[in-house]
C-alpha cells in the first residue's frame, strides 16, 4: 500500500516536473525581445547578443556606426556568407537607444514624456502591438518620426487612430507612424514602465529633447560557433567591463543559464556598474529571478520523482521471480526450437520435392 | 460479486456517456474554440499606386541679399529716422548725427601730440645722456683716446653758455629797438604838437601882420600896439619853429641809433645761430663719441612718428562726414541697431535694408541621401499651408554644409510672398515618384535573415467553413514613403496583406480574418 502511495506521489512529481517545465518555456517565448534569433532565422545558427552602455561610457553614433562597419569584415573572416536569393536579404541586424525625455505639442495639448530615442531596426527588436500605424526604423529616409503609446495617442488626439497625424517637438513637426500598446503588469511598473512613453528617433531625442546618452545596443548576427557573436561584440563594443555589460538574449533562458542564475543567488542583485538598464531589459532580469526560482524548485520534483523512481525499481529488482540468466536460458532454448524447426522444413521440402529440377 | 460488477458497469456507463457529451459539445463547437485561439489579423490589399517620398526642414527666413548701411567714423547719434518695417526711397534720411568730431580724429589728435611729446622727451634724453656721469671717461678714452671727458663737458657748457649769451645779446638789442621805437614815437608826436602849435602861431602872425598893416601907414603910437603884437606873434612862431628843429633833431639822431642797433641786431643773429650751430656741431660729435646711436635713433624714429600721426589727422580731417546718413538704395528697413545717443562704430552697420525686389531666403541642412532625392528648382509645400496666403518656397540651391562637410548638404530656398525676416517656416519638398504596380502598407512589411517579405492570406475550403492561412511572399522594397513602400515580388496584385495583428503570426499559420 505504501509502495503504490509512493508511486503515485512519485508520478505527481514528475507530472509537477513537467508542467513547471512548459511554464518556463512559455514565460521564456513570451519575451519577444529576447526571441529575436528566432525570428531571424528558424533553422538556427544566429544570436540575438545585447550591450549596456552606463552614462559615462560616452557611446555616441559614431561610434555604433564604426562597429557596425567592422561587422562585415568579420563576418567574411569567419567565412559566412549571404545565401539567400532574395536580393535585399541581410545577414545581421541591428538597434540601438537612447533614454531622455520631450516635450510634445498639440495644439492646445503639451505633454511632457519619458522618451527613448530610436536607431537601427529598433522595433524589428522589440515588436510592440500596434493599435493603429506602423513603426519607423532609424535607416528610414527621414528621422522626423515618433511612435507613441496609447496614453500618449488619448492625451494628445483623444483617440488612438492617429498614424499620419502631425506633432510638434520642439517647434518641428513630427509624423506619428503608429499607436503602440504599453507592456502591461506588476513587473512592466517596476521595470519602469510607469508612465507615458513615447519613441523618438536617436536624433530628435538628441537635438530637441534631452538625452541621457545611447544606453543599449543589440544585434542579431550569425553565430557559427557558439558565444561567436557574444565575444564579437564584448571584443569590439563591450570591452570595458565597468562601463558595458554584454549578454547573449538567445541562449538567456537555456538551462546552464538558468542553473548559473541560481548558483549567483546571493550576489545577483550586487550592481558594481553604473548603468541603467532599458525597461525590456529589467523586465527580462524580473523574469530570469522568477525562471531560476522555478528551476530550483523544478529540479526538486524531479529529483524526488526519480528517487522515487530509481527506490522503486531497486524493490521490483529485488523482488522479482526470475532471474536474467534464467530469462537468457529460455530464450537460447526457444531459438533453438525455432532453428531447430526451420532445418525440419526445409528437409520436409527436399523430400517432398527431389525431381523437381 | 455480482454486485461489484454491477457497480462497475454503472461507473463505466456513466463515464462512457460523460465522454461522449463532451466530445459532442467539442465537436459542435470546435470551430469557435478554434477561431478563439486563432490570432486575429487586419489585412489590406495590395494594390497600385505611387510613392512621394518628401523630405522635410526647418528653418528661419531670412532677407534675400540685405544691405547694411554702415558709418565709417563713430560718431554719436542723435536721432533715428526710421524704425524697422518702414519703406524708404534713395536719399531719404536714416540717421541724424550730431555735429563733432569724430573720435578717429580727436584720437589721431591726441596720438600727434603724444607723438611731439615724444619727439621732445627723446631729444632731452639725448642732451641729459651728454651731461651725465653714465658715460665715464673709459668710454670716451675708448672712442677718442686723447680727450677727457671733463674737457667735453665743459666744451658743451661753453658753447651752451655762448648760445645763451647770444641769445641774451640779441634779446638786449630786441629791447632797445623797442625802447628807441617808443622814445621815436614819443618825439613824433611831440613834433606833431609843436607843429599844430606853429600853425596856430602862423595864423596869428599872418592875422598881426595883416593888422600891422592896416595901421602902418598911419600913427606911430597906433601902430605900436599892433607892432608889439606883430613882433610877439612873430617871437613865439620862432620859438616853435626853433623847438621843432630841435625835436627833428632829437628824432634823427634817435632813428641813427636805432638804424646801428638794428644793425648789430643782425650780426648778433647771426652769432646766435653761429653759436647754435657750434652746439649742434658739439653735439653731434660728442654723440658719435660716445655712441649716442641711441638717443639719436630714437629721436629719428619720434620724428618720423610725428610725421605720421600728422598725417593721419590730415586725412582724418579730409574724410569727416556730414550730419545725416542717408539711404543708398529703395526698399524696406528690416533692422535698425542703433538708438539716440548710442556711438556709431565702423563694425556694426547702423541699419539693414532689403531692397524693393529682392525676395527672402531660406536654407536648413539634410543628409546627403536625403540631398539626393531632390533637384534645384523643386517647388516645396508648407506645412499647414493654410496658414500663410500666396507664399511661393522653391529650392534653389544644394551646396556642401560648411560645418558637416562630408555628411550633410545645406538647401536654400528662395521665397516670394507675404513673410517677415526672422518667421520660422516649416516645408516639405519631394519629387512624385514613378507609378509602382504593389504598394504595400508599412506596417505589413517584415524581415528576418532570407530578406524581407509580406504575409498574405490564402483561403482554403474545409468542410468547416473556409480556413485563412498566412503564407510568405518575398519581396524587395523598391521605394517608400511616410506610410506605404512600394514591393516588388512574387504578386499579381490585390491579395489581401497582414498588417497587424493580435498575436504574432508566422507562416503557414492558420489566422482568422477582423470583422469589419
Amino acid at each position: 500500500m505504501k509502495k503504490i502511495i509512493v508511486g503515485i506521489s512519485g508520478g505527481l512529481s514528475f507530472v509537477v516536473f513537467i508542467i513547471l517545465l512548459l511554464i518556463i518555456r512559455a514565460l521564456g517565448n513570451s519575451q519577444a525581445e529576447q526571441q529575436m534569433a528566432r525570428r531571424w532565422s528558424e533553422d538556427g545558427g544566429v544570436a540575438q547578443v545585447s550591450c549596456f552602455f552606463s552614462v559615462d561610457a560616452d557611446v555616441d553614433r559614431d561610434r555604433i556606426e564604426d562597429f557596425e562597419h567592422s561587422i562585415d569584415n568579420a563576418l567574411t573572416e569567419a567565412s559566412v556568407i549571404q545565401d539567400s536569393e532574395n536580393p535585399g536579404a541581410r545577414l545581421w541586424a541591428d538597434a540601438y537607444s537612447a533614454d531622455g525625455s520631450v516635450t510634445v505639442t498639440r495644439g492646445n495639448n503639451t505633454l511632457e514624456a519619458n522618451a527613448i530615442g530610436i536607431g537601427g531596426d529598433f522595433f524589428l527588436f522589440h515588436p510592440l502591438r500596434l493599435i493603429s500605424g506602423s513603426y519607423f526604423s532609424g535607416n528610414d529616409l527621414m528621422q522626423d518620426y515618433c511612435v507613441i503609446d496609447e496614453d500618449a495617442a488619448w492625451q494628445l488626439f483623444g483617440s488612438s487612430d492617429v498614424a499620419g497625424m502631425i506633432v510638434y517637438i520642439g517647434n518641428i513637426p513630427h509624423i506619428v507612424t503608429g499607436v503602440v500598446e504599453r507592456p502591461d503588469g506588476h513587473l512592466a511598473k517596476a521595470a519602469g514602465l510607469n508612465s507615458t512613453l513615447i519613441y523618438v528617433s536617436c536624433q530628435t531625442l538628441e537635438e530637441l529633447g534631452q538625452s541621457n546618452g545611447i544606453n543599449h545596443y543589440e544585434i542579431v548576427m550569425p553565430d557559427p560557433v557558439s558565444h561567436f557573436a557574444e565575444n564579437f561584440v564584448r571584443e569590439n563594443l563591450g570591452s570595458d567591463p565597468l562601463k558595458t555589460e554584454v549578454i547573449e538574449n538567445s541562449s538567456r533562458f537555456s538551462f546552464p543559464k538558468r542553473l548559473r542564475m541560481i548558483t549567483q543567488f546571493g550576489v545577483r542583485s550586487m550592481n558594481g556598474k553604473a548603468i541603467i538598464y532599458p525597461y525590456w531589459e529589467n523586465i527580462a532580469r524580473g523574469y530570469e529571478d522568477i525562471i531560476a526560482l522555478i528551476t530550483l524548485f523544478d529540479m526538486l520534483f524531479l529529483l524526488y520523482a526519480l528517487g522515487v523512481a530509481i527506490v522503486l525499481f531497486v524493490i521490483w529488482w529485488r523482488h522479482k521471480g526470475w532471474t536474467v540468466r534464467g530469462k537468457m536460458l529460455i530464450l537460447k532454448d526457444k531459438l533453438e526450437r525455432l532453428a531447430e524447426k526451420q532445418r525440419q522444413k526445409r528437409k520436409k521440402k527436399e523430400i517432398e520435392d527431389p525431381n523437381f529440377e | 460479486m455480482n454486485e461489484n460488477g454491477k457497480k462497475k458497469r454503472e461507473w463505466i456507463k456513466t463515464a462512457a456517456i460523460v465522454f461522449l457529451a463532451v466530445m459532442l459539445v467539442l465537436t459542435f463547437f470546435s470551430n469557435t474554440f478554434m477561431n478563439y485561439s486563432l490570432p486575429e489579423v487586419a489585412t489590406q490589399y495590395v494594390s497600385p499606386g505611387t510613392i512621394t517620398a518628401k523630405i522635410r526642414g526647418t528653418g528661419v527666413v531670412e532677407s534675400g541679399d540685405p544691405y547694411e548701411v554702415k558709418v565709417t567714423e563713430s560718431r554719436k547719434v542723435a536721432s533715428v529716422a526710421v524704425r524697422a518695417g518702414d519703406q524708404v526711397e534713395k536719399g531719404d534720411v536714416i540717421l541724424y548725427l550730431e555735429d563733432a568730431e569724430s573720435e578717429e580724429l580727436k584720437a589721431a589728435q591726441a596720438v600727434l601730440d603724444e607723438k611731439e611729446d615724444a619727439l621732445q622727451a627723446a631729444e632731452d634724453a639725448f642732451d641729459r645722456a651728454l651731461l651725465t656721469e653714465d658715460y665715464t671717461a673709459q668710454d670716451i678714452q675708448q672712442a677718442d683716446g686723447s680727450t677727457p671727458v671733463v674737457s667735453y663737458r665743459q666744451q658743451l657748457t661753453d658753447a651752451q653758455n655762448k648760445v645763451a649769451q647770444a641769445q641774451q645779446s640779441l634779446a638786449d638789442r630786441d629791447k632797445s629797438v623797442a625802447k628807441l621805437d617808443t622814445k621815436i614815437e614819443d618825439v613824433n608826436a611831440q613834433i606833431a604838437y609843436e607843429e599844430v602849435r606853429q600853425e596856430a602861431a602862423k595864423n596869428k602872425l599872418d592875422s598881426a601882420a595883416a593888422s600891422y598893416d592896416e595901421v602902418s601907414g598911419g600913427d606911430a603910437a597906433a601902430a605900436a600896439p599892433a607892432k608889439e603884437a606883430l613882433e610877439k606873434a612873430q617871437k613865439e612862431y620862432d620859438e616853435i619853429t626853433s623847438q621843432i628843429e630841435n625835436l627833428k633833431l632829437q628824432k634823427s639822431s634817435l632813428e641813427l641809433d636805432r638804424y646801428n642797433v638794428q644793425k648789430s641786431q643782425a650780426s648778433a643773429t647771426k652769432a646766435l645761430e653761429a653759436a647754435q650751430k657750434e652746439l649742434d656741431d658739439l653735439k653731434a660729435m660728442l654723440g658719435n663719441i660716445l655712441n649716442l646711436d641711441d638717443f639719436q635713433k630714437a629721436i629719428s624714429d619720434a620724428r618720423e612718428d610725428v610725421a605720421e600721426a600728422q598725417k593721419e589727422v590730415d586725412k582724418l580731417s579730409a574724410n569727416s562726414i556730414g550730419a545725416t546718413v542717408n539711404a543708398d538704395i529703395s526698399g524696406t528697413v528690416t533692422a535698425v541697431n542703433v538708438v539716440a545717443g548710442n556711438m556709431t562704430s565702423a563694425d556694426t552697420p547702423v541699419a539693414v535694408l532689403q531692397p524693393e525686389g529682392k525676395g527672402y531666403t531660406m536654407s536648413f541642412s539634410v543628409t546627403n541621401e536625403q540631398s539626393r532625392r531632390l533637384s534645384v528648382g523643386d517647388r516645396a509645400d508648407l506645412v499647414n499651408a493654410w496658414r500663410y496666403d500666396e507664399v511661393d518656397v522653391v529650392l534653389s540651391g544644394i551646396k556642401p554644409d560648411l560645418t558637416e562637410p562630408g555628411q550633410k548638404k545645406l538647401l536654400t530656398f528662395d521665397i516670394t510672398g507675404n513673410v517677415t525676416p526672422g518667421q520660422t517656416l516649416n516645408v516639405s519638398v519631394g519629387q512624385k515618384s514613378a507609378d509602382f504596380d504593389c504598394i504595400v502598407p508599412n506596417s505589413a512589411i517584415r524581415e528576418d535573415n532570407n530578406g524581407k517579405f509580406i504575409l498574405i492570406v490564402e483561403s482554403r475550403p474545409s468542410p468547416l467553413g473556409n480556413r485563412y492561412y498566412a503564407s510568405r511572399v518575398d519581396v524587395e522594397v523598391l521605394a517608400s514613403d511616410d506610410t506605404q513602400s512600394a514591393v516588388s515580388g512574387a504578386l499579381y496584385g490585390y491579395e489581401f496583406v497582414i498588417t497587424t495583428s493580435t498575436q504574432p503570426v508566422e507562416a503557414g499559420q492558420l489566422v482568422r480574418l477582423a470583422n469589419d
